[in-house]
């Protein structure tokens, strides 16, 4: 599940960025005032937007990585521990 | 700068296509591609774009890109022309940048005011002057928003050069103290404007 909302914050992130670059290259290209101001207001908080959101998804990947890291050696140290159990003592 | 911005801007959009079209797995080193296409090359496009967008807004051509001041940057590119528009436009130091240099607030956020005011006239331009002939003649007289002061003309003008005070002797220190205003006798400014021509003064006396 989170993975896949890592994977969507992304993609929503890429589109974000690719519209207001866009938005800021068509200004340059075309410097009419109506370019300017839309490609400096909704331009850059769209980038800036989109930049947060792969920030986002970048810090629920790690904690993601970390919470499956955590199951992954308690499930180790369970079966450790049941293998010492089932040993015959000495 | 803008060639800058514009390779930026082509990097950007590569990656971001790449990632979307491809769609790899978010491996480490897809995360630093990404954080190159999603932040760091924008932020260069934002920042150039930004520079060299500021530095257009002062130039004549951006000035003229709204029909309503047709009449104005036409004559002041007008080589025959003997306005001190023109005449100004004429002097290499100001160059192309004739409008802003002589229209922008002269304070510490002078350039901050001058900008601001701009968005007022975008937005002026857009509820009142739209569809209103090649030049605008259909809309409402065009006014500074706040007396031109003289400060504007000091900038170049010394008021202590000595041909200055000999020709301004009388009322130097009224001029001085911006009580009488540089247009008031050198008023041949914008002479082809439409709020000097004869149809806006009939329209303007009317109560």
């Amino acid at each position: 599940m989170r993975h896949s909302q890592v994977k969507k914050l992304v993609f929503l992130s890429g589109i974000a960025t690719l519209v207001a670059v866009g938005l800021m290259a068509l200004s340059i290209v075309s410097p009419k005032p109506i370019y300017l101001v839309v490609a400096m207001s909704i331009g850059q908080a769209l980038g800036t937007a989109s930049l947060a959101l792969f920030l986002l998804a970048i810090v629920l990947d790690l904690q993601g990585a970390a919470s499956r890291e955590a199951s992954s050696e308690g499930a180790i140290e369970a079966h450790r521990e049941s293998v010492n159990e089932t040993k015959p003592a000495p | 700068m803008k060639l800058v911005a514009l390779a930026c801007a082509a990097c950007s959009a590569a990656i971001i296509l790449w990632y979307l079209v491809r769609r790899p797995p978010l491996g480490r080193l897809t995360k630093v591609l990404l954080l190159g296409g999603l932040g760091l090359l924008p932020m260069v496009v934002a920042l150039t774009g930004n520079i060299a967008g500021y530095e257009y807004t002062l130039s004549r051509p951006f000035c003229g890109s709204c029909h309503v001041m047709g009449p104005y940057v036409r004559d002041a590119e007008d080589p025959k022309s003997q306005s001190l528009a023109a005449i100004h436009s004429r002097n290499h130091r100001f160059g192309e940048q004739s409008c802003y240099v002589c229209h922008a607030d002269y304070k510490i956020f002078g350039a901050v005011t001058t900008k601001l005011n701009g968005m007022r006239h975008l937005y002026r331009y857009i509820s009142e002057y739209a569809g209103t002939g090649p030049d605008g003649e259909g809309g409402p007289t065009i006014r500074l928003y706040k007396p031109f002061t003289n400060d504007k003309c000091m900038q170049c003008h010394s008021t202590a050069a000595k041909k200055y005070v000999e020709t301004h002797g009388d009322q130097l220190e009224q001029i001085r103290a911006g009580e009488l205003s540089c247009i008031d006798c050198h008023n041949e400014v914008h002479p082809t404007a439409l709020s000097r021509r004869p149809v806006a003064k009939k329209a303007e006396a009317r109560p």
